[in-house]
């Protein structure tokens, strides 16, 4: 019984109380519209508990709360995914309110999804046990393949059963090697797996070890759309409503990165030979394949899946980076969790660019995009700052992002993976680069303006700004960086 | 650690050869005269003598049972739960007693949203 622990969980339990009024509030009001501002609202609440939390730890040494006997740690670096998750599900709740209204019979289920997940992926952060871990993830993936089906019609239905049946195999196969890892070091707790680890050492030389840190990869490579678990990223961005897939794409991925530095770091910092490797390998064939198959994209939305494709690979330069360090902590995680920011902003700018001019034209396709500088110059722009900075060019978050990344590489001699890394973003260019072509430079198909409603215009921003605010003062997030990963061992 | 499989290997053995042999001993029986062989109607029936089999089992039925076995699960998790609860209350104090009610609250959420949005209604 922990009832002294609960106020560790107030920001999960906060946001899950207001996913649940906002269901009760669906079912009683009339008014519709009246849901996203509640939704709104319902996010200021764990954002403003996280924030309580947050200065709580400012005053104690060492800055960490754990609680539920280890199951679960209140630090800097939970606390600092909490406010990206909520940031980007607020930023796509503003941006929704047109798609919302096509979901006729399920808006009320939109927004106390979208809730619900962000719930299971700030437990995700948070969590330092596998079986929490585990749970986290399934809540959140549960509430996920409900929304890719919220558009009902085929493509997204077959979509969301896509993810499904992806998503359960891969989450057997993670169970099954975090039963592996349980059945060696005896315990689920990632600090006592890691004690374990280092005071057992014929347990290092198991097989059966390795096995299950590769199948717990599995799991996570699915989160976080890492090849070869990628097969499900474009058919569910083309499928699922834009709103989700922006979603998918920013917060999801924020919260597999979270749980893989957690996991990775704290419970198999004495493996680190075996898993930099693996994943030096993953992130190099991630690259290629999301920039090459980009290239033959028609549809933006799967442009977009498979440009996230390739960035999970540049995110997952900075997870080999560490392995090569001996030490710990290296300049690896800081160049991950820079790049989340970046990459949370930017994204989101694009997709919700792309939710705006898509709706209006009623197409996805890249050459539908023809002129839309000329229809709405504003809109135009956004998406073309956003796409600048995917392909990591300044003045732009992207281009510190990728610097930060490739320059942890180097730092941990792994050259030929940021030679392979700036290949890639040479090859981005071109597709990145052609959209941005057709929208300024091929004549428009109509005259007629396309216009935004002003949560969306807000939304899409604070994205532009915020990306453009990295670009030029980095450091700001650098040194926030630099705290939530401080205090992560 | 890997004699410890062993175990396991005589008992996927042993768990082979028994139903196999049950197959195969009246099969050799047969050839001696020893096992008889007069089937009737009753005997040829898929469940010997359980229910009378009526009708084929490749029939369509309404998609809207689903509903209520999901309904059905909410409270049969419920109850599941509510009955070590109970067995525990004097112990868990004021604490369980609002968090039980915390619980069913949330499922009486779950219960009111199918409600209100006419999944129980069959028409």
């Amino acid at each position: 019984m922990f009832p002294a622990d609960l106020y560790l969980l107030m920001p999960e339990l906060a946001l899950a109380g207001m996913a649940i009024i906002v269901i009760l509030a669906d079912l009683v009001l009339k008014r519709r519209d009246l849901l996203a501002p509640l939704s709104l609202i319902g996010l200021a609440v764990p954002v403003a508990l996280s924030i309580v939390l947050w200065l709580k730890l400012d005053s104690i040494d060492p800055h960490a709360l754990s609680g539920f006997s280890g199951f679960f740690v209140v630090d800097y670096f939970s606390l600092f995914f909490k406010f990206l998750i909520l940031g980007a599900t607020a930023l796509v709740i503003m941006a929704s309110r047109e798609s919302v209204t096509r979901f006729s019979r399920f808006q009320g289920e939109y927004y106390a999804l979208i809730m619900m997940a962000s719930g299971g992926m700030m437990l995700m952060a948070a969590a330092t046990e596998l079986v929490s871990i585990y749970v986290a993830l399934e809540l959140s993936a549960l509430s996920t393949v409900a929304l890719i089906a919220l558009l009902k019609n085929s493509r997204s239905i077959e979509a969301s059963m896509k993810f499904l049946i992806l998503s359960a195999i891969s989450s057997a196969v993670m169970l099954y090697g975090m039963a592996l890892v349980f059945g060696l070091t005896g315990s689920t707790r990632l600090l006592d797996i890691a004690d374990r680890l280092t005071s057992v050492s014929e347990l290092i030389d198991q097989p059966a070890l390795l096995l299950g840190v590769i199948f717990i990869i599995t799991g996570f490579g699915f989160k976080i759309s890492s090849v070869p678990f990628q097969m499900w990223v474009p058919d569910v961005y083309e499928g699922a409503p834009t709103p989700v897939a922006a979603y998918l794409s920013v917060a999801s991925k924020a919260a597999g990165f979270a749980v893989i530095i957690r996991v990775f770091f704290l419970a198999f910092g004495s493996l680190t030979d075996e898993w930099a490797l693996l994943f030096a390998v993953l992130a190099a064939v991630s690259m290629f394949i999301g920039n090459l198959v980009a290239i033959a994209q028609k549809n933006i939305k799967r442009m977009l899946g498979y440009s996230t494709i390739a960035h999970a690979g540049f995110i997952m330069v900075g997870l080999a980076a560490i392995g090569r360090e001996g030490e710990l902590l290296g300049p690896g995680v800081e160049s991950i969790l820079f790049y989340l920011v970046a990459y949370a902003a930017t994204n989101l700018g694009a997709f919700i660019a792309v939710i705006a001019i898509s709706s209006k034209i009623n197409s996805e396709l890249i050459d539908d995009y023809a002129g839309v500088a000329r229809r709405n110059p504003f809109l135009a722009f956004a998406l073309a700052v956003s796409l600048v900075s995917l392909m990591g060019l300044p003045p732009t978050a992207g281009f510190w992002a990728k610097l930060n990344v490739f320059n942890a590489a180097i730092e941990t001699d792994l050259v030929w993976l940021a030679l392979i890394g700036m290949i890639n973003s040479v090859i981005s260019a071109y597709f990145y680069l052609r959209v941005i072509k057709t929208m300024y430079l091929s004549p428009p198909a109509s005259e007629e303006r396309i216009t935004a409603d002003l949560p969306l215009k807000a939304a899409l921003a604070i994205a532009v700004i915020g990306l453009l605010f990295i670009g030029i003062v980095p450091g700001f997030v650098m040194d926030v960086v630099e705290t939530a990963v401080g205090t992560l061992a | 650690m890997l004699a410890d499989y062993g175990y396991i290997g005589i008992y996927l053995l042993l768990a082979t050869l028994i139903p196999v042999s049950m197959l195969l001993i009246p099969w050799a029986l047969s050839f001696v005269g020893v096992k008889p062989h007069n089937p009737t109607p009753v005997k040829l029936e898929t469940y010997e003598s359980g229910m009378r089999t009526i009708g084929g089992s490749w029939i369509r039925f309404n998609f809207r049972y689903y509903y209520f076995a999901l309904l059905f699960v909410i409270f049969d998790v419920e109850v599941v739960f509510l009955f070590p609860w109970a067995v525990y209350l004097d112990k868990l104090k004021l604490f369980g007693l609002i968090e039980m009610g915390i619980f069913i609250l949330i499922l009486m959420v779950g219960y009111a949203y199918a409600w209100r949005k006419k999944a129980l209604e069959w028409s």
